[in-house]
């Protein structure tokens, strides 16, 4: 990494602006890679049950999320 | 608020519902807002977008939402910011079709029912929450300038002023609320 670059990665460390952008985007993603699984493990015929386990969240709120897919 | 727009303000409005009806969405979003703002001819949008150098056809926006949609709704500005922090969305995004097929990581849309008789395409058609901050932040940039009527260039303001893919979209463009209101500012003066 050449000086200007490591400088101007590390100004934008100190953004806020770009820290929250990324955030929020991975925020997006994440919800995104998580209906991805979800549906793959229904697919494969997991319960409800076991994704709520491996996601470790209740059963209840995993349905509600992803009941209609 | 509706009686505060102008006829071009309104157009871009039943345009948007045009344009979200065409695509069969459940709702009317702010891409279908830009569309709809594209469309028009001698609006200070057009104008203000000429003098910014904005040419991108309909089908340059469509590639470029689509690009986004396929990354799970993350704008090139996202993955600059996620490059950052080392996180490669490009890399994830290709593992992740790699087992799950193209497209995967598109978030699910809601489309419109359809009714039998037709009853679906005379319905009210709503306004995504994304939608609906537009046209609350056109109001706000109307007021903002101390004018009256909310008009089609307000709209592109509200647009611009972000957060969400169609402003990060039209920033790849050099199409921000900096650089509109700058185009803008002579006419501004002016009413």
């Amino acid at each position: 990494m050449t000086e200007a670059t490591d400088l101007a990665s590390r100004a934008g460390d100190r953004d806020p602006r770009v820290g929250l952008r990324a955030v929020a985007a991975l925020r997006r993603l994440l919800e995104q890679l998580e209906a991805v699984q979800v549906r793959s493990a229904r697919v494969q015929g997991w319960s409800w049950q076991e994704i709520a386990a491996e996601l470790g969240v209740s059963r209840q709120a995993v349905h509600k999320k992803h009941g209609r897919n | 608020m509706f009686e505060r727009f102008t006829d071009s303000a309104r157009g871009v409005v039943y345009g948007a519902i045009e344009h979200s009806r065409q695509a069969g969405d459940a709702c009317v979003e702010e891409e279908h807002m830009l569309a709809a703002l594209l469309d028009a001819e001698g609006t200070r949008t057009s104008v203000a977008l000429a003098a910014l150098g904005f040419v991108a056809g309909r089908d340059e926006i469509e590639r470029g939402l689509a690009r986004a949609r396929r990354r799970g709704g993350v704008s090139q500005a996202d993955e600059a910011a996620l490059a950052d922090l080392g996180i490669d969305v490009g890399e994830i995004v290709a593992r992740v079709e790699q087992t799950h097929g193209e497209g995967a990581l598109v978030p699910a849309r809601r489309t419109r029912r359809l009714w039998p008789f037709g009853g679906g395409r005379t319905g009210h058609v709503p306004f995504t929450p994304g939608a609906k901050r537009v046209l609350e932040q056109s109001l706000r940039e109307t007021i903002e300038r101390g004018q009256r009527h909310i008009g089609d260039e307000h709209i592109l303001l509200a647009l611009t002023a972000g957060p969400g893919l169609v402003a990060d979209l039209l920033a790849e463009y050099g199409v921000t609320h900096t650089t509109v209101l700058k185009a803008l500012a002579p006419r501004a003066q002016a009413s």
